[in-house]
């Protein structure tokens, strides 16, 4: 699925700023190379349709001349915006199960609690050491 | 055509469900009405990889942005703190963090131990045998016997697991001397009821799909409904209805389509927070009431609490694997809570050790504040920083009622042309001076539990959960708009059993409160249901 609302145009603007928040570096892609321009803001829209205007609303008044400049200029002129630019960004990052994979992600798993009967609040009497401290409440006078 | 039923109740969250599967069990006919609809499970997805962004618009806590159909608007422009809710069967425990607090017996005598505020017309002791019995209705996770509370009966199911983190900063605390103890939640860690054990997925605060979490819609609804009780959905209440001789007869309230209707009943209850509640009491009474209904003592809306919310972050070495967990609390610190006045405030605070979230929550500027941002050439350093490698203290801090804190009605309007809600709160002095105390020490805690950096997040205004205060239960009708037993000092068949009657907020999560007052008054008013005046 495509956000009509975001063509090539908007898409390049969206890259260059997204490159800013989040470059190549420590080993890791940056956003575009990520696909956050491209597959991953689909995926992103897809969930939240909401963010396709909002986010071309961002973009249409972008200029990337000076991608960090702009950055500045939307935190501190469109607090709204910037906070759809930014979950939008690193939404679509960490979307890309490449991503998710290399920063040792696997998502929320179900994990059972652990029913044992020696929890993990017993060892090496942690509890004791509370107990021993005695009461720390003002009772009813 | 039903019979009008003994009692209606305005609200389908904890007070209203307590109050209503009691009633039934003891054969009272009980219709409920509830603004909201049932939660929709079905966009509680947290095995998806989009939930993060999905649950943003889908479980949010805000009704201003939520803007759903059973939302009514609050203008919170005069307020420092922003007000949350869900509006739909079981409350606000649907999106709650489950985190199950007792108060604590100082906490019901504020006045006479810190010479601030009001006492409680009860005390811990009365409350007592009712925690004990809600506790096992929610299917509540603990340890008995916290060093923290009065010994007695504690909850029905084993403690969830301190976790890494947990473990970390319960040997931290043991060193330092200072208080901790396994956390109380309202999260089953065994097969319970309609609850199944925990899965550890990190989201009670965006509804549990895997029902593991204490919610009224499955503790307390099914059996509520099993002996009879009526609950009508998607019906918002426009105003409560008086009779001749001055007693409520019920309410008129607006379906789904939009058609107004009447239901009559001899006795009703307001169960819709601390600011429906009082939204509802000035909707109501008309002429003869023209403060709102039940008003007489002025204070209904006034003295309204939120509970300031502070947070601080500890980044570690250790993968902590912080992304899962009960989310919830691994454990609580009660060390700072009680009043020590040397700090230069009265009053405290509670501690809840937390997991910190998925990836897209180490970007935002709550709680790493706006000062750590993460983005640029840092990004994938600081990133891998927080990581799996945090935990954090949740703080909930006591503030005291004050009456220029208040709820008042809006001039915004909800679908059916209601008139909304407008709070005015400010954070006061001693707030300010507590939060900052308590926000020290947490740092020193991560710090002795071998943070190499704690973050102080910023105050940030979307925390108010905790409605409390704004129709003040007490002794005398001069000064308190309900007794101790919720029931009205002005019209003797209208009771309140939300957080409402508070007369002080205590620095604990209030569900627990909330509920075990609830079956309290409740059972009183079962108790006196030969003398009860009812509307003919």
């Amino acid at each position: 699925m495509t956000a009509p609302l975001l063509d090539a145009d908007a898409r390049a603007r969206l890259a260059a700023l997204a490159d800013a928040l989040i470059p190549a570096g420590d080993g890791m892609p940056s956003a575009s190379e990520a696909g956050v321009a491209g597959e991953w803001l689909d995926a992103v829209i897809a969930a939240e349709p909401g963010f396709g205007p909002a986010l071309a609303a961002v973009l249409a008044d972008a200029d990337v001349a000076d991608p960090a400049g702009e950055l500045r200029r939307i935190e501190s002129t469109d607090p709204g915006g910037w906070g759809v630019l930014t979950t939008v960004v690193a939404g679509a990052y960490f979307l890309n199960p490449a991503i998710a994979e290399r920063i040792g992600y696997p998502g929320r798993r179900a994990i059972p609690v652990d029913a044992d009967p020696s929890p993990d609040w017993l060892e090496d009497g942690l509890l004791d050491s509370v107990k021993s401290r005695g009461t720390i409440y003002r009772p009813t006078p | 055509m039903a019979p009008d039923p003994d009692v209606l109740i305005v609200g389908a969250g904890p007070s209203g469900a307590v109050a209503a599967k009691r009633l039934a069990e003891d054969g009272f006919r009980v219709t409920v009405l509830e603004q909201g609809d049932w939660p929709d499970y079905s966009k509680a997805r947290p095995e998806r990889a989009d939930f993060d962004i999905t649950a943003t618009r889908d479980w949010t806590w805000d009704p201003n942005a939520r803007k759903s159909k059973a939302d009514y608007p609050i203008d919170d422009s005069e307020s420092d703190i922003t007000a949350l809710m869900w509006n739909g069967v079981g409350g606000g425990t649907i999106v709650y963090a489950a985190q199950w607090q007792r108060n604590m017996p100082s906490d019901f005598r504020v006045r006479t131990l810190d010479g601030v505020a009001d006492d409680w017309p009860l005390t811990y002791e009365h409350l007592e045998p009712y925690y004990v019995r809600v506790e096992r209705d929610f299917g509540i996770s603990g340890v008995a016997n916290d060093t923290a509370f009065p010994p007695g009966e504690g909850p029905p199911l084993p403690a969830v697991p301190l976790g890494r983190a947990g473990k970390k900063v319960a040997r931290a605390h043991n060193q330092l001397g200072w208080h901790w103890w396994p956390a109380p939640n309202a999260i089953a860690t065994r097969k319970y009821g309609n609850l199944n054990p925990c899965v550890q997925r990190g989201v009670c605060l965006k509804a549990c799909k895997d029902h593991a979490k204490g919610t009224v819609d499955l503790t307390h609804w099914p059996v509520a409904q099993r002996h009879g009780v009526e609950l009508i959905t998607k019906a918002t209440v426009r105003e409560l209805t008086l009779g001749p001789s001055g007693l409520v007869t019920g309410a008129i309230y607006v379906d789904d389509e939009g058609a107004e209707r009447h239901i009559t009943a001899g006795v009703t209850i307001l169960c819709a927070n601390g600011i429906g509640t009082p939204r509802l009491l000035f909707l109501s009474g008309g002429d003869r009431h023209p403060g709102g209904l039940g008003n007489s003592s002025g204070l209904v809306g006034k003295r309204l609490m939120m509970h300031p919310f502070g947070t601080v972050v500890g980044l570690f070495e250790d993968d902590l694997e912080s992304w899962q967990g009960p989310w919830g609390q691994w454990l609580h610190s009660l060390e700072f809570y009680e009043t020590d006045t040397s700090r230069g405030f009265v009053r405290g605070a509670k501690w809840g050790l937390q997991p910190t979230g998925a990836p897209l929550s180490m970007t935002t500027s709550y709680p790493w504040g706006a000062e750590n941002p993460i983005w640029g050439e840092h990004f994938h350093r600081d990133f891998a920083r927080r990581f799996g490698r945090s935990a954090m203290w949740g703080i909930i801090a006591e503030d005291l009622p004050e009456e220029a804190n208040r709820v008042v009605l809006g001039e915004g309007t909800d679908r059916h042309g209601i008139p909304g809600a407008k709070i005015v709160y400010r954070m006061s002095e001693n707030s300010t001076r507590l939060m900052h105390f308590h926000e020290a020490r947490a740092a020193e805690s991560l710090q002795a539990a071998g943070a190499y950096e704690t973050v102080i997040a910023p105050q940030i205004r979307a925390t108010g959960w905790h409605l409390l205060g704004t129709a003040v239960m007490g002794e005398d009708p001069a000064t308190s708009v309900v007794d101790g037993f919720g029931r009205s000092h002005d019209v003797a068949n209208l009771f309140i059993f939300d957080g409402s009657t508070w007369p002080t907020s205590a620095g604990m999560n209030p569900t627990a409160t909330i509920a075990a007052l609830a079956l309290r008054n409740t059972e009183a008013l079962i108790e006196s249901r030969r003398l009860q005046a009812v509307a003919a």
